[in-house]
């Protein structure tokens, strides 16, 4: 889940009344709370935690509301039996579409009894809000998918397109089992769809929660992230005794690397999406950066508003590759000359650019053959951002205004990453849905007492059926 | 010991030796003390420097010593660290005793890498092999041969002649007995000067056993002094997909480009203007003038600048020359995909004599020339020593041997640009000098590494010439 890095450039401010939720729970609703209840308070962390057990009680769930076991296929690869996941297929009847792809990861961020306020795996709702780990990132989309697809199977609907969802495990974490990539590796066929919604897009609010007189005041639908890959610096050195220091040095030429690293600027790049992100969010930011963000979208190379922009630290990361030092180790007894020295470079791809292509052009800034830059595994892919497809934005538009009168809908790009960048390499465009909303304090995801609106989730599930319906019926 | 960094780039002296002294009947006395002491095995891991003391201390009072002229030390915390002094009274009341020290530990030998049992003395083609056949154990048995021969021979001495066998000069942070005893028995140990280890003589690449010479005699003279700082940068981080200007890494590595691109002033004391004067014959061409240059001419003038500049492509004379400080170590950062909260890194200086720790570390604060960054000085390992003076008093009569022993070979101070114990002497007051005497070939005879070595001719020459030295002063 890569929220938290999403909005920082908001400040859209349109006023929007709440929607109205029934004080009584209906039978619907009930249903969904304990789908819900189900899935967060099931661990899913991967030190201790059971994705593969997630999975099975989502997949009685469904089969509970109709669905037959072979439309329920559940996975797991031998040597990660804890890290499995679903996929669930509610057919739809045209032969000419192709299927819609619902995915969440139903894995979470560790989170320790001790450090939280109460059982981080016991779902509590106090003032307005669910908390436990998990509530929003992202048991809410993966709850919110298994309740529409029971349903749909419950009231026999008759979709055009074929609905599929995909659970997956492994999102939070780098280098262990990934579900998503695994199924596009090895169940490409299974989840093939047009395209897929996915974490990443959403609502913030003004501060305030909706419940105590807050507006929601701008929702995002991602489509595009950037990629990642670290790089190690290495320079080594015949070293000896500190004593008698000699000129070479492994310390200085790495440092000499890193300098010029810092002062070298990728330049400045726009997909579809942050062209029009930048108008969009430049027009209702206002103001000198507001005015400059437009500038720059339509003259990429206009210095003056690249400068004004510059200066807020997530356009810059929003415009352009970033490459930065990390972590640095170096030599191996203080009176001793340094045999070794080593950096890790942290490097945020653009869409479109390939990881090798990224290390060649650190070791041209570098321009040190004795720096070796070496590309640490695991290796992501770095697809071209999907296409902003008005047949996945404008239904997603127009529900936004049914739903959030005066809020636009902006496409985003990520400057983090989710699972998309796995799908949409495989060819499933994927995009970051609108709907659920958090708080500009980003609501504890991935810290300490995560939490979700009972408001946002409760509206967010609303919003999602229908988006889901008006892409599949 | 650090005579590996003693005789840095130098060899061209012919000189002519004299044939080795006819048989003394004290030399097989001499040769079991120093048997003896090689064979206990004085490791930090399974020795014992007690041990050894004690059988030191057996020589001495089979040579006449009183019960109350020995004095064996050992904390209870390291009851294997000991050592011990000892005292042969002089006559006079005025002058001070002079002091003769030498560590009895041994780097660490394991049996499993060497060719022969490391702790068992082999005489071999004119060698003596075995960990501490050289260092530092053929000092420490000729200065107890010595002390035992000095008071069986009731030799007369105005100054008090003082021993003392310490422990812990091999290793770092452990128990270290000069240390001990200039902070615990200062009294005891109080001398005008001490002669230690550091100094010696270099051969032309060939054991005199095999035809080789002798081209050079040392006397080290002071010493730099080693200290850690810590240079640290601290940053409030943030998630690494949206990297801010401000990066402790980065400043780091900026500061650090700083201290590269920086030279302390080339400075001289004594020791080592004597030292650039008379090896300075030593090197043909543009080496030796400058040699001479730096050693004659005003710091500052066009002539001594354009010297340095010369003598700093080597980098044992670069460092002879001034305070020194690298950047050893580097850490940082705490996760790959978060931007560093702190990058740090260890510099290391080599300090020229008569500056102080503070001193540098301010030096270090504006080369770094960057007010965020911090300099902490690390919790000293050795105290600075007082450089000891050229004092003629204590030169001379080793020119006088060296002609004497070795003729044509000149005696060179030298300053250390590593450490010894002399250091803690120095800093309580007793100068130390390293003694020449004793020769080695370039290839340092495996000193702290394996199959460790020293030449029959050596030791035995060494014990004469020293003997001698000792009485020089003392009598």
């Amino acid at each position: 889940m890569i929220r938290s890095v999403l909005f920082a450039a908001f400040a859209v401010v349109i006023a929007s009344p709440a929607l109205a939720v029934p004080d009584a729970i209906s039978p619907d609703e009930a249903a969904f709370r304990t789908t819900y209840r189900t899935l967060v308070e099931t661990d899913t962390t991967l030190a201790h935690g059971d994705c593969t057990l997630a999975a099975a009680r989502m997949a009685d769930t469904l089969r509970a509301a109709g669905f037959s076991d072979d439309r329920l296929i559940a996975y797991a690869a031998p040597d990660h039996p804890r890290e499995g996941g679903l996929v669930a297929i509610l057919p739809g009847h045209s032969t000419t579409l192709k299927p819609l792809l619902l995915v969440a990861h139903i894995d979470v961020v560790e989170a320790r009894r001790e450090d939280w306020p109460r059982d981080p795996f016991t779902l509590t709702e106090t003032n307005g809000y669910f908390h436990a780990r998990g509530a929003f990132d992202d048991k809410a989309h993966a709850a919110i998918f298994v309740d529409a697809l029971a349903n749909l199977s419950r009231t026999h609907a008759k979709p055009k397109r074929t609905i599929k969802l995909a659970l997956t495990c492994g999102e939070e974490t780098n280098g262990a089992f990934n579900g998503a990539q695994w199924l596009a590796a090895n169940q490409r066929d299974l989840i093939d769809a047009a395209f897929a919604l996915n974490e990443g897009g959403g609502g913030r609010t003004n501060g305030k929660p909706i419940s105590t007189g807050g507006k929601v005041i701008a929702q995002t639908i991602q489509v595009g992230e950037k990629t990642f890959a670290n790089f190690v610096l290495e320079t080594r050195n015949r070293g000896g005794h500190s004593s008698a220091p000699r000129p070479d040095n492994a310390i200085y030429q790495l440092a000499h690397a890193l300098d010029r690293i810092e002062a070298y600027t990728f330049p400045v790049e726009f997909t579809p999406t942050t062209s029009v992100y930048f108008h969009d969010v430049g027009t209702a930011r206002g103001g000198p950066i507001g005015a400059a963000m437009i500038a720059l979208a339509a003259d990429p190379t206009d210095k003056a508003a690249l400068w004004q922009v510059d200066t807020d630290a997530f356009l810059h990361s929003n415009i352009r590759t970033t490459c930065v030092a990390t972590m640095l180790d170096a030599g191996h007894a203080p009176n001793a000359l340094p045999q070794r020295a080593r950096a890790t470079v942290n490097c945020r791809i653009f869409p479109g650019h390939a990881v090798d292509a990224i290390g060649h052009e650190l070791e041209r800034v570098i321009g040190d053959p004795e720096v070796s830059v070496t590309a640490l595994s695991p290796l992501r892919p770095a697809p071209p951002p999907p296409p902003l497809d008005p047949m996945v934005l404008d239904p997603a538009r127009k529900l936004v205004a049914k739903y959030w009168p005066g809020v636009t809908l902006v496409p985003s790009m990520a400057n983090g990453y989710t699972d998309a960048t796995f799908l949409t390499a495989a060819g499933i465009p994927t995009y970051g849905a609108p709907g659920l909303w958090g708080d500009p304090d980003g609501n504890g995801v991935h810290g300490l007492d995560e939490r979700i609106e009972v408001k946002s989730l409760l509206t967010g599930r609303l919003f999602l059926d229908d988006l889901i319906r008006a892409y599949a019926f | 010991m650090i005579a590996r960094i003693l005789a840095g780039a130098a060899l061209a002296v012919i000189a002519t030796q004299t044939a080795l002294a006819a048989e003394d009947p004290s030399e097989a006395a001499f040769r079991a003390t120093y048997k003896e002491l090689v064979e206990t095995n004085t490791a930090v891991s399974n020795g014992s420097c007690t041990l050894a003391a004690q059988r030191m201390g057996a020589h001495l009072k089979a040579a006449g010593f009183a019960d109350d002229q020995i004095t064996y030390f050992a904390t209870p915390e390291h009851p294997r660290d000991g050592g011990l002094v000892a005292i042969l009274p002089g006559t006079s009341t005025t002058e001070k005793p002079i002091l003769l020290i030498a560590h009895l530990d041994v780097v660490e030998a394991k049996r499993a890498d060497w060719t022969r049992d490391p702790f068992k003395l082999v005489e071999e083609n004119g060698y003596f092999w075995a960990r501490g056949s050289f260092d530092d154990k053929s000092m420490a048995a000729i200065w107890t041969d010595s002390m035992a021969r000095l008071k069986a021979a009731h030799v007369k001495l105005r100054r008090t002649v003082k021993l003392a066998l310490t422990c812990g000069e091999e290793t770092s942070g452990a128990f270290n007995g000069a240390e001990w005893l200039a902070k615990n028995k200062r009294e005891l140990i109080d001398a005008e000067f001490a002669l230690n280890e550091g100094g010696g003589g270099r051969t032309d690449g060939k054991g005199v056993v095999d035809g080789g010479k002798v081209v050079v005699m040392s006397v080290q003279v002071g010493e730099k002094a080693s200290q850690d700082y810590r240079v640290e940068a601290r940053n409030v981080g943030g998630h690494s997909s949206i990297p801010i200007k401000d990066n402790a890494i980065y400043e780091l590595s900026a500061a650090l480009l700083h201290l590269r691109d920086f030279d302390f002033p080339a400075e001289l004391n004594d020791t080592t203007r004597a030292f650039f004067a008379r090896r300075s014959d030593a090197f043909p061409g543009a080496t030796g003038a400058a040699m001479k240059t730096v050693a004659t001419a005003a710091p500052g003038t066009d002539a001594f600048k354009q010297a340095v500049a010369t003598l700093d492509q080597d980098r044992g004379f670069h460092s002879t020359l001034r305070t020194t400080c690298v950047a050893t170590m580097l850490d940082g950062g705490h996760a790959t995909n978060a931007l560093p909260q702190r990058a740090g890194a260890i510099v290391n200086c080599r300090i020229f004599p008569g500056h102080s720790f503070e001193e540098i570390r301010t030096a270090l604060v504006q080369v770094l020339a960057d007010p965020k960054l911090t300099v902490t000085t690390a919790e000293p390992d050795q105290p600075i020593g007082k450089a000891p003076p050229l004092d003629p008093k204590v030169v001379h009569p080793m020119e006088a041997l060296t002609a004497k022993y070795f003729p044509g070979v000149p005696l060179v101070p030298t300053m250390s640009t590593g450490a010894t114990d002399g250091i803690y002497l120095e800093a309580s007051g007793i100068p130390t000098y390293g003694v020449p005497g004793i020769w080695a070939n370039p290839d340092f005879n495996g000193i702290h590494g394996l199959n460790e070595h020293l030449e029959v001719a050596s030791l035995l020459k060494g014990r004469a010439f020293l003997y001698e030295l000792i009485q020089a002063y003392a009598k």
